[in-house]
């Protein structure tokens, strides 16, 4: 593991840690504010390490995550955001839909 | 963790659809266009605020939202024209009364909700109890003759079925709530709410649209193809059922609920896959155990299944599904204008892997949801020209006819012209 926790395993993932948000709000703007070919990077990165990201932080209590794993969450709740845009939109959203920004998360 | 091998297939090669020209078994209802009027017209709005939603239960939430005594939610009811507090007592019991304070007026309770010992109004300080009553008013002794036992809280009426509150804007409505959901009681017993409410994600939005249009949208899979092609069709149509028909519904006096099909040979896109094999999700869902739905839920039974509606008159609805269900508000402002509420809720996540699988079914309900909001308005923009005075609707609109002849037998518009 490297000094801040972050396995080795999942060391091609810090340069997207600027996805690593709290909040869906957080999220949501991140997507809808990202070129596609950035978030095609993250996508990309993510998904080729996704099985063993859940399977490394379904060890962990999900209330109590050690600082770098609560990061690695969070990354994942993001892939989450991003995947309609790359799987089924091709762009972080679709023509003619409602503005993402007037449809507002309640109880965070 | 979960084999993604499909294995409910159980012998339902193609949809039935034999039997789904669904005005045949409600003749009533008739064929004709329905007409536009009720959704653009002023007088009509306000027919329904004092013949619908002064007269009916409505819900407001569930139970696990104020669990403990002093815990409270504020309800705004623009249709009505007020603000109304549901709050736990002492007694654990639930109250309701219209936000207002008996002095001069002033809303009480200003946030969404919370936790108190009492209300306290910010105007010149009477407090009340959670029951309602009034407990303290400053310099009382220059009051004339105040009769503090009779200047309580406006009550209103509040019952609770499944976890789920209701309220009546008359404190002694003449039909109980059970006697009111009595049709839709039977479809719903013995599913699983409170075990599902344990997470709820809502989403909030203030649209410029009739009611009515928006709750219109939810309760048809004709658009689905079209409006949903990138999103959702492939989860809910296929080669044999390619418009979205119904699996089966039921249309009652005032309620209705439907069930719709799943596409068993859906291919989950990487993300949707992953999602399924550390949790569970309403469009990837093979291993739907169907003996543990209450026999309302898919009352067909069939395999190829994805999830029902049941419609509680007048403006909220229930989408149970397996292992995870929604709810739609649709709060009235003006002909229109509307608060959309929409609620998806899951059991609680125990590790890493459910809670990335819930949030990606929230993502995608979400970014569905998205593709219907601008229909909404775009409908109402053009409903308002009036160009056009009716619109036809198919078999699979049923539910459109239907709850049209719902809100017009309350409102009787049309009565007599
Ligand atoms: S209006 Fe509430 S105390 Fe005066
Ligand atoms: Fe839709």
């Amino acid at each position: 593991m490297a000094e801040s926790g972050w396995p080795v395993a999942f060391s091609a993932l810090q340069p997207f840690l600027d996805w690593a948000l709290a909040t869906e709000a957080e999220r949501t703007q991140k997507r809808q504010t990202s070129e596609m070919v950035d978030i095609q990077a993250f996508y990309t990165a993510m998904l080729s390490h996704l099985e063993d990201i859940l399977v490394y932080l379904n060890q962990f209590p999900l209330e109590r995550m050690p600082p770098h794993a609560q990061q690695l969450m969070d990354m994942t709740l993001s892939l989450a955001e991003i995947a309609p845009a790359v799987e089924l939109f091709g762009q972080p959203r679709e023509d003619d839909t409602f503005d993402p920004f007037r449809f507002v998360p309640q109880h965070q | 963790m979960k084999d993604r091998q499909p294995t409910g297939a159980g012998g339902h090669a193609a949809p039935d659809q034999s039997n789904d020209r669904w005005n045949d078994k409600y003749p009533h209802l008739g064929t004709a266009p329905i007409p536009i009027e009720p959704y653009i017209s002023r007088e009509y709005f306000a027919l329904e605020r004092e013949r619908i939603f002064r007269k009916v239960w409505l819900n407001v939430g569930r139970i696990e939202h104020i669990p403990n005594p002093g815990d409270y939610i504020v309800v705004a009811l623009p249709v009505c024209q007020t603000s109304v507090v549901v709050v736990r007592g002492k007694d654990g019991q639930l109250h309701a009364f219209h936000n207002m304070c008996s002095h001069r007026g002033n809303k009480i309770v200003w946030d969404q909700g919370g936790s108190c010992r009492n209300f306290t109004c910010k105007f010149h300080g009477w407090s009340y109890g959670l029951d309602g009553g009034l407990r303290f008013v400053p310099d009382e002794e220059r009051f004339y003759d105040l009769k503090k036992d009779r200047l309580g809280l406006t009550p209103v009426a509040v019952d609770t079925w499944a976890g789920f509150i209701f309220i009546h804007l008359d404190p002694n409505p003449t039909e109980t709530l059970r006697a009111y959901l009595a049709e839709v009681v039977p479809g719903l017993e013995g599913y699983p709410f409170s075990e599902l409410s344990a997470t709820r994600f809502c989403w909030r939005t203030e649209i410029k649209a009739n009611w009515k249009i928006a709750q219109d949208a939810f309760q048809e899979g004709y658009h689905l193809p079209v409006r949903h092609k990138a999103s959702a069709a492939d989860a809910f149509t296929s080669g044999t059922n390619p418009h979205c028909h119904f699996l089966s519904l039921d249309l009652y006096e005032r309620h209705r609920r439907t069930s719709s099909y799943g596409n068993l040979n859906y291919q989950p896109t990487p993300v949707a896959g992953m999602a399924y094999q550390f949790g569970s999700s309403v469009v990837v869902d093979r291993d739907i155990a169907l003996d543990n739905l209450p026999a309302g839920v898919n009352p067909t039974r069939r395999s190829d299944w994805s999830i029902d509606t049941f419609w509680i008159f007048p403006n909220f609805s229930i989408f149970p599904s397996n292992g995870t269900y929604l709810t739609h508000h649709f709060w009235p402002i003006t002909e229109d204008r509307t608060i959309w509420e929409t609620h998806t809720y899951f059991p609680n996540a125990e590790n890493a892997g459910q809670k990335f699988s819930q949030e990606y079914s929230k993502v995608l309900l979400r970014d569905i949801l998205m593709e219907d909001g601008t229909t909404l308005e775009h409908i109402q923009d053009m409903l308002a020209s009036g160009a056009k005075t009716h619109m036809p609707l198919q078999h699979q609109e049923i539910c459109v006819r239907h709850a049209y002849r719902v809100v017009e037998d309350y409102v009787g518009f049309y009565a007599g012209r």
